[in-house]
């Protein structure tokens, strides 16, 4: 407990009499992150070599668990293979996201005028444009693949990590051990880094769980489209789209990826409400 | 009327020109500047296995021998006469094609807002008329999680259950009137968490107000207080809410459209972008950025109109 108190600028005590939505969410986040990388290192071999011999299995075939798909392809291992390509996806996009949604919102807050009303244009035009329309857009003409598709989604959502940071920036601003700072004439970087930012961190950490969440469903919807991955690549979108020639055959073709990734999601979203419980972080701003 | 009220109802629209503006200047100067750093744009045009001729032609039509900021300031001019050239596809006009396939798009999109409405708002109202009670608590749970449900999951789901299994309902196109019923759930099951959440909150707000207290308190019955009182402020919130996530539910549109083969924008956009189609991809990114600014200032004078304290603030 102590340790933690000393590193965190908020008191982040997990077991026992954690919120059940922190527990289960973040069991859930825990074992993706277990198996994404567990797939990174060691990918399953049958993911992209199918026998003909066992195509169209029901889940529940021995040694198929989740059944398989046209190509006799383990339907298990093909979302398992898929889950580094989103994991690493979406923690790039929500990294850039958090980064520049952050500063842009902290600068906002902390300086009026004209540096306000630039990002607040900034924010209100990006925000007003369909993020999925845009990422389309950009990654047909600059290419598929894993940076491109990283960097666009990262690009076309750093508004909403703007709009909550600079709402709570301006909280923070206002308290009195802020203005006590500005009066002993500390100067701005110095109150930006000692004072706003750690204050800010909950509300960032309950922001990562919800825009890491919405990256998973963009970059599936984009697969879907067929700008994810090349269509070697196992993803879950990718899974999704082959599943609907199949829809009267086998069912299950749809059924596993498209349960992977509601569980992602519904996971994400409990670790990000369990975290503001805990945290008690206002988050002003957030859709 | 006059002056006093038209000018408030109004006053927001001047800053949603501004949006508009840069939005459609920046979003059609990234694309201009993304088409020429992916390559050769008359070589990506021309398509595979295009002769060498072709390509010259291309690259002369297009002018794209010329200077780098000649062709830009050309390209900004001929897109302030709305001139997008014609598609590549197929030679029609690129902003025709692309306003033709408008009203599918609008119409499933308003269908799915109705929809959405009349589910959310009274799912809403009972989740926050009494939050605390365990049954609602655990329904605001099932929302919750239904809002991690991606809304073009949620599609395929549908086909699954009622067009497969069923065989109850089509599951592709826009013929009959059967057939919009799966899109248009598909589409509102995108919203209809938020929404629900939006409402209930918003609901169970009001219900600690002071004016609540007063009128139960003057002997108002439940539903009179919810009607007259606790829904006028759930209705304001869920406009709100409607306008700002448009952009959200184009997003969706576009799976939508995709997944039902229906004939509207998105799908037009998806197929356009598939095969770099840039005169039809420019159009639509243009019609929808400006169709984004016309639902939000939809919204902003819908709200000053049922809202007298936005039009006060305002002026």
């Amino acid at each position: 407990m102590t340790t933690a108190r000393g590193v965190l600028p908020f008191r982040l005590r997990l077991p026992l009499r954690a919120p059940w939505q922190l527990m289960a969410g973040g069991i859930i986040v825990a074992i993706l992150v277990a198996l994404a990388l567990f797939s990174f290192f060691a990918p399953p071999a049958d993911a992209t070599r199918g026998s003909l011999l066992l195509r169209f299995r029901a889940p529940g075939t021995p040694g198929l668990l989740l059944g398989s798909d046209q190509l006799g392809r383990s339907l298990g291992s093909r979302a398992l293979s898929g889950l580094p390509w989103s994991i690493g996806i979406a923690s790039v996009a929500t990294g850039i996201a958090l980064l520049l949604g952050t500063t842009l919102g902290v600068l906002g807050a902390f300086y009026g005028g004209r540096v306000r009303a630039a990002v607040g244009l900034a924010v209100d035009t990006v925000i007003a444009f369909p993020a999925l329309v845009l990422a389309v857009t950009v990654i047909a003409v600059i290419g598929r693949g894993f940076w491109p598709i990283a960097i666009t989604l990262g690009l076309s959502t750093w508004p909403i990590a703007a709009r909550v940071a600079r709402a709570a920036a301006l909280g923070i601003l206002a308290r009195d051990y802020v203005t006590a700072a500005k009066l002993l004439g500390v100067g701005p970087i110095a109150i930006l880094l000692t004072h706003v930012l750690p204050a800010l961190l909950p509300v960032l950490l309950v922001m990562a769980a919800f825009i890491f969440a919405d990256m998973l469903i963009l970059e599936s919807a984009l697969s879907f489209l067929g700008l994810g991955p090349p269509l070697s690549t196992p993803s879950w979108g990718n899974m999704l789209a082959d599943s609907r020639q199949f829809l009267t055959q086998a069912p299950w073709m749809m059924l596993v990826p498209a349960g992977c990734i509601v569980v992602a999601v519904v996971g994400l979203n409990l670790l990000g409400d369990g975290l503001a419980a805990r945290t008690q972080a206002r988050m002003t701003g957030m859709p | 009327m006059g002056q006093w009220f038209v000018a408030p109802i109004l006053a927001p629209l001047s800053r949603r020109l501004v949006e508009l503006l840069v939005l459609l200047f920046c979003v059609t100067t990234l694309l201009f500047f993304l088409v020429r750093l992916a390559g050769d744009p008359a070589v990506i045009m021309a398509g595979e296995g295009a002769s060498q001729q072709d390509v010259a032609a291309i690259r002369q039509f297009y002018g794209f021998d010329q200077p780098l900021i000649l062709q830009y300031v050309h390209y900004l001019a001929r897109l302030a006469r709305l001139d997008f050239g014609q598609s590549i596809s197929n030679g029609l006009p690129a902003l025709r094609m692309v306003i033709e396939r408008l009203p599918a798009t609008l119409l499933l999109a308003i269908a799915a807002i109705a929809m959405t409405a009349a589910i959310a708002v009274p799912l809403g109202a009972w989740l926050g008329a009494r939050a605390e009670r365990p049954a609602r608590r655990g329904a605001a749970t099932l929302v919750f999680i239904a809002q991690g449900i991606p809304g073009y999951v949620v599609g395929l789901l549908l086909i699954q259950l009622f067009a497969v299994e069923l065989g109850w309902l089509p599951s592709i196109g826009d013929e009959t009137r059967v057939s919009w019923i799966l899109p248009t759930l598909t589409l509102a099951a995108f919203l209809v968490p938020k929404l629900t959440r939006v409402v209930a909150t918003s609901v169970s707000e009001s219900m600690n107000e002071d004016y609540v207290r007063t009128a139960a308190a003057l002997g108002l019955s439940d539903a009179a207080i919810l009607w007259r009182h606790v829904l006028p402020n759930a209705v304001l919130a869920a406009t709100a809410l409607l306008g700002t996530q448009f952009a959200y539910l184009f997003s969706g549109a576009l799976t939508t459209e995709v997944i039902f083969a229906w004939p509207g924008l998105g799908r037009l956009l998806v197929n356009s972008v598939q095969v770099l189609d840039f005169p039809v991809v420019q159009a639509s990114v243009f019609v929808v950025g400006a169709l984004v600014f016309a639902v939000n200032a939809l919204t902003d004078i819908a709200l000053r109109l049922i809202d007298p304290r936005l039009r006060r603030s305002a002026a």
